[in-house]
């Protein structure tokens, strides 16, 4: 018959897991010219709470757009402060693809991310602050709404208010009408504003 | 008949946590009958006091051997011979014919199941190999069948089989590959031979080192269970097991371009799969 079994050194068929490698080692591993070497440093370096540092710094020369996706798995999954806010920090990033990685990550860990929402959420930058809207899109969230209801009250960046309330329409309740409210008289003069808003209240109302 | 032992909304908070940690399976309230039943069952059958003492062994026992049970009770492993059989056709219509015109020669063409649950995936393929690719004539073919559940592969090992599970089997190929031993039918002993099956967790990169160089990775049903990190993981763990170009097929309610972008998608006549990049020169 055609169909090989394969040999039993092939696959690790019911072996105890194997003994991770050291930090140093797969740090020297994660500066090989092998991207694919440097993925498996990368995801192995979950075994160590202290990678968050050095994956973060790699992560600012690193090239290759897989590898890049292995360090943002392995900083998501070790969720330490350290991870959490050099993730938040790469939403200032000049680099598109830095930033959209960092955005994505920080939603794969809903419950410490929303711990950085609010200081995100008045950071100086408009940018940052609109990224972090996006952020909050998928991010299942029991206070999402009251984030961006906080936004509408008090930003004032007309792009971040716009941002926030287009997403309160998708996720906000009939409780939220009275910060639409507010924030119509607010930006009277804006037309994409009244607009948003008027489109807001309706579908709020409906619930 | 023993009381079970009631399990405090705590308690299931905390093994939530700490099975999830271990498997990357988690459980949504939904599930708390269900999670309860067992975690009851397992702490009456090694006769724990109570949850806590059960949980001390289960975190610290040195074999890991009831973590092993306990994983093997919460795990699900209901499936059919040529389930989404969609996808058989497109293995043989238009995703061999892609990974033979790249291969050498002599060089096995590698397929990994996972999970493999009872067997009736990897067997299924094998089935559909022999049945209907010409290729099989020219090429070796590798197929390997892993499960985080360490009795459900005895059973896949074993290849006994309920009418329920071979109610889309042909007649025919009931009578060439299964044998009736009593109410069950048995795959035949050159295809239990033929495929290897292996225990791997998809959570835990170490377990699955050792995956590689695979030409076609069925991951059907698996990823539904898992939440948004774990299907992450599970996508760098698929992605470092193919060649380049190699191909992997999900459950027809899951999408790998919601989980990671590093995969292409790839629409054949039959259905949606994800392939790995090739590296241009």
């Amino acid at each position: 018959m055609p169909l090989i079994r394969p040999s039993s050194h092939d696959v690790a068929s019911e072996s105890p897991p194997e003994q991770a490698h050291s930090l140093a080692d797969l740090t020297v591993q994660l500066a090989s010219s092998d991207a694919g070497a440097r993925r498996l440093a990368a995801l192995e370096m979950l075994a160590h709470p202290k990678a968050s540092k050095v994956l973060l710094t790699h992560l600012k020369e690193e090239a290759s757009a897989t590898v890049r996706e292995a360090i943002f798995t392995t900083l998501a999954r070790l969720d330490d402060p350290a991870a959490l806010s050099g993730l938040a920090e790469f939403l200032r990033s000049e680099d598109a693809n830095l930033r959209n990685g960092a955005i994505e990550a920080l939603k794969l860990t809903p419950d410490h991310t929303a711990s950085v929402v609010p200081k995100l959420l008045s950071d100086p930058n408009s940018d940052v602050r609109i990224l972090t809207i996006s952020i909050l899109e998928s991010l299942r969230h029991p206070s999402v709404e009251e984030w961006l209801v906080a936004v509408i009250e008090n930003d004032s960046h007309l792009n971040v208010c716009g941002a926030a309330l287009d997403l309160l329409v998708e996720v906000g309740s009939p409780g939220a009408a009275g910060a639409v409210e507010r924030l119509k008289a607010r930006f009277p003069a804006e037309p994409y504003i009244q607009f948003a808003a008027n489109l807001a209240l309706k579908r709020l109302k409906k619930g | 008949m023993p009381e079970p032992t009631a399990i405090t909304e705590a308690e299931f908070q905390k093994f939530k946590e700490f099975f999830y940690r271990k498997t990357g399976i988690s459980f949504d309230d939904s599930k708390r009958y269900f999670v309860d039943r067992r975690l009851s069952d397992r702490i009456q059958a090694t006769k724990s006091e109570d949850f806590r003492s059960y949980f001390m062994l289960l975190r610290f026992q040195a074999s890991g051997e009831e973590c092993q049970l306990l994983t093997n009770e919460m795990t699900v492993n209901e499936t059919y011979f040529f389930r989404e059989d969609h996808h058989f056709d497109c293995l043989v219509h238009s995703i061999l014919p892609v990974i033979t015109k790249r291969k050498t020669k002599g060089e096995p063409i590698r397929i990994w199941c996972m999970p493999s649950s009872s067997g009736e995936e990897p067997y299924s393929i094998a089935i559909t190999l022999l049945e209907r690719w010409p290729g099989i004539n020219d090429w070796d073919v590798e197929i390997i069948a892993s499960d985080i559940d360490t009795g459900i592969l005895n059973k896949a090992r074993a290849g006994l089989y309920s009418e329920r599970s071979i109610r889309n089997v042909p007649a025919h190929l009931l009578r060439k590959y299964f044998i009736k031993t009593g109410h069950d039918y048995q795959i035949s002993r050159d295809l239990r031979e033929a495929v290897e099956f292996t225990r791997a967790n998809l959570a835990e990169p170490l377990d699955t080192r050792h995956y590689r160089e695979f030409d076609v990775i069925f991951c059907r049903n698996l990823l539904i269970y898992f939440d948004d990190i774990s299907r992450r993981t599970a996508a760098d763990t698929f992605f470092d097991a193919l060649h380049p170009g190699g191909f992997i097929l999900l459950g027809h309610s899951e999408s790998m371009s919601r989980i990671s972008p590093i995969f292409n998608v790839r629409r054949f006549p039959e259905g949606i799969v994800y392939q790995k990049p090739v590296p241009i020169p």
